[in-house]
């Protein structure tokens, strides 16, 4: 039988809430963003206090959009982590609320879980290696015996942070990936930066500060930014590219906010085009943070009988999705 | 230089494609031989992949030697062409360790990952690291486990480098092997005991213990 779950994502700027039907439906994706002062990046605290506000109103919204009544639900799902503890903490205080209220189970997800699996269900993915990337992960994954394991990743920094930290130092505010893009889009002048892959490992520290420094010696922040986005791309394509060979599979997926990156998307389906593999790109709207992820792996998680006693419902900051079983891919 | 046979038309069977180049077997000089060719990554811009291809193939030539006259089984080096990126290397055949674990139980995990060990810790004693050991790049031949592609090693004794190489394996083992990988690590890391001594094991396994603290979200267990 068909049932209804609704999601609460709060793991970092964003505070959002979703109602996704069993057969994959999305009947509502309603959201808060956070917005860090110029210069600055997301301050817990204060993006918790953004949430708090919010609560009510994306609640609301995103079950009056859904066309369901409170009474249609089966479950709420909550991301339990992993992200900033006092963000994870909003989303968590009002998903209890609304499961104890209704008298209905409470699930909690793996927000980077979250990423795949909404992904897989938009764009059809079967077996796919994934790249997530975003302010919190950088991450080559694919599924084998019972999780999605980690086959690579950032050794420092993500991917994200690597380009919000650089906007940053040029006094812009997080998140900067869309304004670095637009930057780049106009140079095709490439100042050399270092480029660090370890196996199947990327490191982000050393970039970071030679694209600072080149700023700082008066290089322009569109051909920094143009150098800084090639350089860090190829490294991911590349170690993308080694999961691809190794593990053989046909299906390449991006994920995560980075993933609206079109330079990005366009050197990943050069490098699967070698291989003969195709690349799944998310939806704008549903690449980055959003409720829908919660939900859509709600519905999962609870089909599978997964759920959590309200006393025990707390929050993980520090929580790898390798820890985590999938039993509905089992 | 000429250098017959290497060029766009090798001629022979693609054996393998890998991240960064393609294997292709074909003939030098009567001998059948591997024809390494890193052809140029289109995703990348030309001034990051040129340079990358020319240096990982100079190195890599430069290592293959170094890691033979350590002990360690890899293919002889036929030829090397700077210009076309291209590597002419022995014919090793045998079977691939990436597929033979698949096929593995924990028992007969023991001695490949033993020997795996021994040879990761003559590397480093050799003041190298290899940079690229996911079972993909061993092959057994004949009870033999030789090292393949040595596009990423470098000269390091930096223990900081031993232990990265040591991640990667830990990496493909829980990830693409996940129901031996404990058996395999226990083999693995005996076999580098036995080749490195204890003291050196222990630190490089203490700096391994470091680097995945660094991993986001982690918990090392």
């Amino acid at each position: 039988m068909k049932c209804l779950v609704i999601g609460v994502e709060s793991t970092a700027h964003t505070f959002s809430v979703s109602v996704v039907s069993s057969d994959g439906e999305i009947l509502s994706n309603s959201k808060s963003v956070y917005k860090a002062p110029p210069g600055g990046g997301i301050h817990p605290f204060e993006a918790s206090q953004n949430h708090l506000a919010a609560a009510p109103s994306v609640l609301t919204e995103a079950l009056r959009s859904s066309g369901t009544e409170p009474g249609d639900l089966s479950a709420v799902a909550y991301a339990m982590g992993p992200g900033l503890g006092p963000c994870l903490r909003v989303g968590a205080v009002a998903a209890r609320t609304l499961a104890a209220s209704l008298g209905v189970p409470l699930v909690p997800v793996n927000h980077a879980v979250g990423h795949i699996e909404l992904g897989c269900l938009l764009t059809g993915a079967e077996d796919p290696v994934v790249l997530l990337v975003s302010g919190g992960h950088t991450m080559i994954i694919a599924y084998s015996g019972l999780r999605w394991r980690i086959l690579g990743e950032s050794l420092d920094l993500t991917l994200g942070q690597l380009l919000d930290q650089f906007g940053r130092h040029h006094g812009m505010a997080s998140p900067c990936g869309r304004a670095i893009e637009e930057s780049a889009s106009r140079s095709d002048h490439y100042l050399r930066l270092p480029y660090s892959v370890k196996g199947n490992d990327v490191s982000f520290s050393g970039l970071l500060t030679a694209s600072k420094s080149l700023l700082d010696r008066g290089a322009s922040f569109e051909d920094v930014s143009y150098s800084l986005q090639e350089t860090s791309f190829s490294m991911v394509t590349e170690v993308t590219e080694r999961a691809l060979a190794f593990t053989g599979k046909k299906e390449v997926m991006i994920v995560g906010g980075v993933a609206a990156n079109k330079r990005l998307s366009q050197m990943m389906s050069a490098m699967a085009e070698r291989h003969s593999a195709r690349v799944l790109a998310v939806p704008l709207e549903y690449s980055g943070d959003c409720g829908a992820q919660i939900a859509w792996t709600g519905v999962l998680a609870y089909e599978s009988g997964i759920e959590v006693p309200v006393a025990e419902s707390t929050v993980k900051q520090s929580w790898r999705l390798d820890v985590v079983d999938i039993p509905w891919r089992g | 230089m000429t250098s017959p046979g290497v060029d766009e038309t090798v001629p022979g069977r693609l054996l393998y494609r890998g991240a960064e180049a393609d294997v292709v077997l074909g003939d030098w000089q009567g001998l059948p031989a591997v024809f390494k060719v890193r052809k140029p990554l289109t995703y990348r811009l030309a001034a990051i992949d040129r340079e990358i291809r020319r240096q990982r193939t100079a190195h890599e030539a430069e290592m293959i030697r170094h890691a033979k006259r350590a002990g360690v089984a890899t293919p002889f080096l036929y030829h090397l062409d700077l210009q076309t990126s291209t590597i002419v290397m022995e014919y090793v055949g045998g079977k691939m360790l990436r597929d033979l674990a698949g096929q593995m139980t924990a028992n007969d995990a023991e001695e490949p990952f033993f020997k795996f060990g021994e040879g990761v810790a003559r590397l480093h004693a050799a003041g190298m690291m290899h940079g690229d050991l996911t079972t993909a790049n061993l092959v057994s031949r004949e009870g033999t486990l030789v090292f393949l592609d040595f596009g990423l090693a470098h000269r390091t004794s930096r223990l900081e480098d031993h232990a990265v190489d040591l991640r990667l394996i830990k990496e493909t083992l829980v990830g693409a092997h996940p129901g031996i990988a404990k058996a395999a690590l226990d083999a693995l890391f005996r076999g580098y005991e036995a080749v490195a001594g204890t003291p050196k094991s222990r630190r490089v396994r203490s700096q391994l213990r470091n680097i995945e603290r660094r991993g986001r979200y982690a918990r090392v267990t």
